[in-house]
């Protein structure tokens, strides 16, 4: 008896002590490392996936200029906001409601790092803290020289007309946007009108390059967008016409919502035109109206021939 | 040969008085639920007429039944790939106007309305909408010919005929007319169960009753377009189709269905026929003219001991092969090839016969004596010429009863007068026993043959109108089930409340 209590007891309190050693242990051996060496898978990450929107000493894109954020920012802070921004936000921590008072109300989207991502991540950036200004890694691809931007091919693209390179899913798949016909796009992904100018020039180019986002990274990392095909969407983008919706596509939409409703019952009542409807009304209808006639016809033949008694 | 029992019926339409009886004893027994009111799984029709719903003969507008195209034999409502097609949208259904909209009265208003100067009245209340309404029709609504040049001019049956013959219908002094009581026919190829996408309709193997599972039943109601006679209507309310069960609860303990039973001039008659379920496309597809005799063929004799064979290794208990060889219904049909079948041409096999009225012949009082028109005035010769000047013409009992067939309904006619003037010859005497002779010559029959007609028809006792087979429903809910329970919680259609409400 005195056996298995103890050995109830141990098992209650071992299994949690050894997962708490454990992960305390894991946490010792991504933080204690020098920071150089995660530093650079640090700067992978941050091509990759924070580029689009952050510089580090290149000045303000979407999000803030990153140089000197550890020092700005305590480390566990930064920490917890790279993981999980969209949490934090929830939470209305001050510092994280501020800053998206200050960025247009873009809030930073949760990238679903992971725990080592993140710190080598806080490492890289650390790293760079401090480090000449005017570093910029610059993840935006300048415009290739030779490749001349095309809207029209751009829409083409957006549209799905002709296929991406490397086999990804044309944009209109899940993104609907003003200017490729009122019926528009897909509706998983954010309506992209407007979203250029949200993002700028330079914001535009590194989405289209590192296709950061939840949804769309795990379509877009197996078949990147060549670069051709980047700066021929970011031109479509660009344009006046499908960065703003109209409200005469909103009336279009209407008018052919309408007129497909229209098609539908007329096809409908082609398709179903030799229905049973009603018998016995019409019966009724058609017969009353033969003794009608009938009595009329009699009426005339009386009144046509004299000498009739006249009832 | 595959042997098959089928409780059966016959309608004797000469001792029908029209009184409705056996309607209301339905209606009060199956359909005096909510979402079924405008149903009556037995109406009486009056003939000629439109009947309930309106021109349900009329397959041109409903496309109930079956056809024979290219060599086949299909529903006329659709094929599978249509059913498929129309699933969502039933192109062939009645409208609620067809069958009529039910109503009650505002009864209330009678002991509730304040003073007045006049009297006050009980409006009719819409028993669908609860909103007061005008009454357009009912379900016998051209009962007794009312409104005959609107209704019974309109009769499909009357169309074949002569102008001179339908004139003669209308004629004031010559009006005739006959009740025809309807129940379902319980087919042994029918329309609704082919019909059915959900396979909910189907048919009772022990005892050919043809039922609508009411879980099962998923308001397509393709069955109700698919059945020509009209005769599974839709329960508005759950949301199911129902029809005429014959009573089966009754049957199941021994009692005759409840518009038997009520039957006030003991016009039906119950019993087993066994059919031989092989030749069932064969009889359906067989033409029109012949269409009677095929039925009468794929109807098997209940004492021929391969029959019998045959039944038993098909499993049907001797009860039910007891039950056949008394069966009244195998007289009629098979034995004296009385009763008909209505609306062969329909190509259902209906199961419910009728044996064709007798009506009134044109005569006139002549030198004191009763002259029928047209004939001598001595001897036999008034009874036996009675067919050539039956006032309903015969086209008109061969569109019914027959396929257009006359010579079906005319041998069928012979044998009813020879039983008259055979009987007549031996009650009243003032014909001579040749006379009688001739007449039984002229309808084919054997002296015995026209007593027993007699018999079955003028003297029967309860027990020789309903043989109602032991069907030992409770032998057979043993393999599933307690009886006990069953019995408690059975009674129309399911056991468990439908999804949408009772």
């Amino acid at each position: 008896m005195k056996w298995t209590a103890t050995s109830t007891a141990s098992r209650r309190l071992g299994l949690p002590a050894v997962v708490l050693a454990l992960s305390a242990g894991l946490w010792l051996v991504v933080l204690t490392p020098a920071a150089a060496q995660t530093a650079d898978q640090g700067e992978a990450v941050f091509s990759a996936k924070c580029a689009a929107c952050h510089t580090i000493g290149g000045g303000t894109l979407v999000g803030p200029d990153l140089d000197g954020v550890s020092t700005r920012r305590d480390t566990a802070w930064l920490t917890r906001w790279i993981a999980e921004p969209d949490l934090m936000l929830e939470e209305g921590d001050p510092i994280a409601v501020d800053m998206l008072a200050e960025f247009n109300d873009i809030p930073m989207p949760n990238l679903s790092l992971t725990d080592l991502e993140v710190a080598s991540l806080v490492a890289y950036l650390d790293a760079q803290s401090g480090a000449a200004p005017g570093v910029d890694p610059d993840p935006v691809q300048p415009v290739a020289g030779p490749i001349q931007p095309n809207a029209a091919t751009g829409k083409s693209l957006f549209e799905g007309s002709n296929r991406f390179d490397n086999g990804g899913p044309p944009c209109l798949a899940c993104h609907s946007i003003a200017g490729i016909g009122a019926l528009g796009g897909g509706a998983l992904g954010p309506d992209l009108t407007g979203a250029y100018g949200k993002f700028g020039e330079a914001g535009m180019a590194s989405i289209l390059a590192t296709t950061p986002f939840e949804t769309m990274s795990p379509i877009f990392d197996d078949h990147p967008l060549t670069d051709e095909e980047q700066v021929h969407l970011s031109l479509f983008l660009s344009q006046a016409a499908v960065s703003k919706r109209t409200a005469a596509s909103v009336g279009q939409l209407a008018m052919l919502g309408m007129a497909g409703a229209v098609f539908l019952l007329l096809g409908m009542q082609f398709l179903w035109r030799r229905r049973l409807r009603e018998v016995r009304r019409p019966m009724v209808a058609r017969s009353r109206a033969r003794i009608e006639r009938f009595k009329q016809a009699e009426d005339e033949r009386r009144g046509s021939t004299p000498g009739t008694e006249g009832r | 040969m595959d042997i098959r029992a089928q409780v059966s019926m016959v309608f004797h339409l000469d001792k029908c008085i029209g009184c409705h009886t056996c309607s209301v004893a339905c209606k009060n027994i199956w359909t005096d639920r909510e979402g079924v009111e405008y149903q009556w799984w037995n109406n009486v029709e009056t003939k000629p007429g439109t009947g309930y719903p309106t021109l349900w003969e009329n397959q041109e507008e409903y496309k109930g039944g079956w056809e024979v195209e290219d060599d086949r034999l299909q529903l006329k409502l659709q094929s599978k790939i249509g059913t498929l097609g129309n699933i969502f949208y039933n192109r062939r259904l009645p409208t609620i106007n067809d069958y009529y909209e039910p109503w009650t009265y505002d009864y209330e208003h009678l002991f509730n309305a304040p003073e007045g100067d006049d009297q006050p009245t009980a409006r009719p209340v819409s028993l669908i909408t609860g909103e007061f309404m005008e009454i357009e029709s009912g379900p016998n609504w051209d009962d007794d010919l009312g409104g005959s040049p609107v209704y019974a001019s309109n009769d499909p049956n009357v169309a074949p005929l002569t102008d001179e013959e339908r004139a003669q219908l209308n004629e004031i002094q010559r009006v005739v007319f006959f009740y025809l009581p309807r129940i379902c026919n319980h087919c042994i190829n029918p329309g609704c169960v082919a019909a059915c996408p959900a396979g909910a309709a189907y048919k009772r193997g022990e005892d050919g009753i043809v039922l609508v599972n009411q879980d099962k039943c998923r308001a397509w109601r393709m069955c109700i377009s698919g059945c020509p006679y009209k005769k599974v209507y839709y329960n508005w309310s759950t949301g199911k189709s129902e029809k005429c069960v014959l009573c089966f609860p009754r049957l199941e303990s021994g009692q005759a269905p409840a518009c038997f039973h009520s039957c006030v001039g003991r016009i039906r008659y119950l019993g087993v026929l066994l059919y031989d379920a092989d030749r069932i496309e064969e009889v359906a597809s067989s033409p029109a003219a012949d269409l009677v005799e095929a039925q009468r063929g794929i109807i098997q004799d209940p004492f021929d001991p391969d029959v019998i064979a045959a039944a038993k290794a098909n499993g049907v208990p001797d009860g039910m092969l007891e039950a056949a060889k008394h069966s009244p219904v195998y007289k009629f049909v098979k034995e004296w090839e009385l009763a008909l079948p209505l609306h062969p041409d329909f190509r259902t096999v209906p199961m419910l016969y009728y044996v064709p009225p007798m009506l009134p012949v044109l005569a006139k009082m002549k030198d004191g004596k009763y002259d029928v028109a047209g004939a001598e005035t001595e001897g036999l010769k008034p009874l036996l010429t009675s067919l050539e000047h039956a006032r309903v013409p015969l086209r008109y009992m061969a569109e019914l009863f027959s396929a257009g067939n006359e010579e079906v309904v005319t041998e069928v006619y012979r044998k009813l007068i020879a039983v008259r003037v055979y009987k007549r010859a031996e009650t009243v005497g003032d014909l001579s026993q040749e006379e009688a002779q001739e007449a039984l010559d002229v309808g084919n029959l054997t002296a015995e043959e026209a007593e027993a007609i007699f018999r079955l028809t003028a003297l029967p006792s309860f027990e020789e109108r309903f043989v109602v087979p032991p069907l030992a429903r409770e032998v057979a809910i043993e393999q599933i089930g307690s009886p006990y329970d069953r019995k408690r919680e059975g009674g129309f259609g399911s056991r468990t409340a439908p999804e949408r409400r009772w």
